[in-house]
């Protein structure tokens, strides 16, 4: 089997891709060429808003992982908690741009303690009342399930925090954390990717080396034969939708910081963050990230770049013409697994 | 610590009826196992075996009957406490972590335990009776033999340092000369002090090793009786050993 797809593969499909990847790289190479400046302004954008793609993702791709199962939820949980921030940040902590430094960072602080803590307890509470009933019921059933999850999220955002955008002041300062050249960084910009890194790191410790990690792989891999080794298959989804929802969490905070949120924010973003799972290959953790990576870029060069580039208006276009691209090519993804039941 | 009953079960199966949804796959099935004997369930397809080791290991509770082993009702027990009391499984189709090296599915056997040291002689253990997984320690299960997924099966369910072994047909799809193997393997697990549950659709063997046997047919106990009587019942060599008259 292995061997027929080595061989037949490369010929239509995968050449068509590599033309497609030969004309992105030249469009990349004339862009860096003519405006060099702008082209590393944009990758930057794209690494910032990249990982905190590689946020919502990695919730996307945990509860694939062990559920085989795609909670639509995680988007609006995501805009949900940003919303509950800006109500942290600004009514119950007052933090505004007149605050003192370490007003501001150990306020920042806290309000990522708290919303850690409440993405985990939404998205505990969504499995627990939703899809735990379903766990023998037909996929599809549960699909559905979440969809209407989706809904009833989205609506409870706009119930408590009505349709207008929040965002916070310039809390962050503004300035740069260097300039070369004309390229900027900015400090706000460069928190988000700060604050990605350790969660990154801390869960993929929490995967792979602790027991809690261990049990969740054991499941995702064969959950009866996880129960008889002594592993609590109940209480191990609670934790990793609790983890999915902690990440959605700090997702929700860092996107409040650089952009505005409102309660349907998360129907798009999610979808993207799910391309994005989709495209590094679902379940798979560092794929997560590498999609996510790749669609922020992705998304900063067509908006960023001047040369040939489509421009925003296309940035939709894009991306959910490249989840169709993979779901038709490579529905295993970047980093997946080809699996018997086709990933 | 509890204490069995007088007659000195480990493991009472008592009038069990279990069922997937409305289909009643035991319809009131009683055995018994005592402490250091192997028993052997054997029996058609579909005749209820693996629903039989569902039922003890907590994956399919029985709606009705009752299950008590060493004193204690452990007929509605959640799987992963029934491990914590004793007993583990090497599941039908071995059920391996595909994606996990053989070392991480033997350390999964052990998911409950924290007896660091005990915990290393039995990993001695099971490396002394299948010499070949501490030479494939790092490699990932999912590309093992047929024959080397089996050893890591009846592996990982020994790592839990069980009181009562069940296996689910140990020999499926294995060569005539594994076969032989995983059947001395079992006798040898079995003189070091753990008592074994067997299901087996190689009945031969299998009555062969065992001190007692029970016969299912479509979720009843059709016989029970001391192994070397099974394997003389004419009734039993007929069906289960492909003798023809
Ligand atoms: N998940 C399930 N859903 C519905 N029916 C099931 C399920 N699993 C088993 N059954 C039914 O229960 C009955 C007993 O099945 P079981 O697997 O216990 O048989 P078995 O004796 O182990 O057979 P085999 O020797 O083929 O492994 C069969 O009729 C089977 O079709
Ligand atoms: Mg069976």
């Amino acid at each position: 089997m292995a061997a027929l797809f080595g061989t037949r593969r490369p010929s239509g499909t995968s050449l068509l891709g590599l033309f497609f990847v030969l004309l992105l790289i030249i469009w990349l190479i004339v862009n860096l060429v003519k405006t060099p400046n702008d082209f590393f302004t944009v990758l930057l954008i794209g690494i910032t808003t990249g990982s905190v793609y590689a946020l919502i993702a990695l919730g996307y791709t945990l509860v694939y992982g062990i559920l085989q199962l795609i909670n639509f939820a995680h988007g609006d949980v995501f805009a949900l908690s940003g919303l509950f921030s800006s109500t942290i940040i600004l009514s119950v902590l007052g933090l505004d741009e007149n605050t003192s430094a370490l007003g501001i960072i150990g306020g920042l602080a806290l309000a990522l303690v708290i919303i850690v803590a409440f993405g985990a307890v939404v998205n505990t509470t969504i499995e627990f009342v939703a899809y735990r009933r379903l766990r023998q019921a037909p996929r599809l059933a549960v699909l559905i399930t979440a969809v209407g999850m989706s809904f009833i999220v989205q609506n409870v955002s706009l119930a408590v925090f009505d349709v207008n955008f929040r965002s916070l002041p310039p809390l962050i300062p503004e300035s740069n954390v260097f300039k070369i050249g004309s390229v900027t960084y900015q400090w706000n910009q460069l928190f988000a990717v700060l604050a990605t890194i350790p969660v990154l790191l801390l869960l993929s410790w929490l995967v792979r080396s602790t027991k809690q990690g261990k049990g969740m792989r054991a499941v995702s891999q064969e959950p009866d034969a996880a129960a008889i080794m002594g592993v609590n298959v109940n209480r191990t989804i609670s934790f990793t939708f609790a983890l999915a929802g902690a990440l959605a969490g700090v997702g929700g905070l860092l996107y409040l910081i650089e952009f505005n949120i409102r309660y349907d924010t998360g129907f798009e973003l999610g979808l993207i963050a799910f391309t994005a799972a989709v495209l590094g290959g679902i379940g798979n953790l560092s794929g997560a990230v590498l999609g996510a990576l790749i669609i922020g870029l992705i998304q900063a060069f067509n908006e960023g770049l001047s040369w040939a580039a489509p421009g925003s208006d296309w940035t939709r276009s894009i991306v959910f013409g490249l989840l169709i691209g993979i779901l038709v090519f490579r529905p295993e993804g970047l980093l997946g697994e080809r699996t018997p039941e086709g990933a | 610590m509890t204490t069995s009953p007088q007659d000195g079960a480990l493991l009472t199966v008592e009038k069990v009826h279990t069922y997937y949804g409305s289909i009643e796959a035991l319809k009131g099935i009683t055995i018994e196992v005592h402490e250091g004997e192997i028993v052997t369930l054997i029996g058609a397809n579909g005749a209820g075996k693996s629903t039989m080791l569902r039922s003890i290991n907590g994956l399919n509770h029985p709606r009705r009957g009752s299950i008590v082993f060493r004193g204690k009702d452990i007929t509605r027990e959640p799987p992963h406490d029934v491990v914590r009391l004793g007993i583990s499984q090497s599941p039908e189709g071995r059920k391996l972590f595909p994606r996990m090296s053989v070392l991480e599915n033997l350390e999964m056997g052990a998911f409950q335990r924290r007896d660091r040291s005990e915990l290393r002689s039995d990993l001695e253990r099971v490396y002394a009776l299948f010499p070949r997984l501490s030479e494939r320690k790092q490699q990932r299960a999912g590309t093992l033999s047929g024959g080397e997924q089996q050893m890591v099966a009846i592996g990982r369910a020994l790592m839990a340092h069980p009181k009562l072994l069940l296996l689910d047909e140990p020999s499926m799809g294995l060569a005539p000369i594994f076969v032989e193997r995983v059947f001395e393997t079992i006798v040898e697990i079995n003189q070091q002090g753990t008592t074994i549950l067997l299901v087996e659709q190689n009945a031969m063997m299998a009555l062969d090793v065992a001190s007692r046997g029970y016969v299912l047919e479509t979720g009843t106990v059709a016989l029970a009786d001391d192994a070397k009587a099974l394997l003389r019942n004419e009734q039993v060599r007929k069906t289960y050993l492909g003798e023809t008259d």
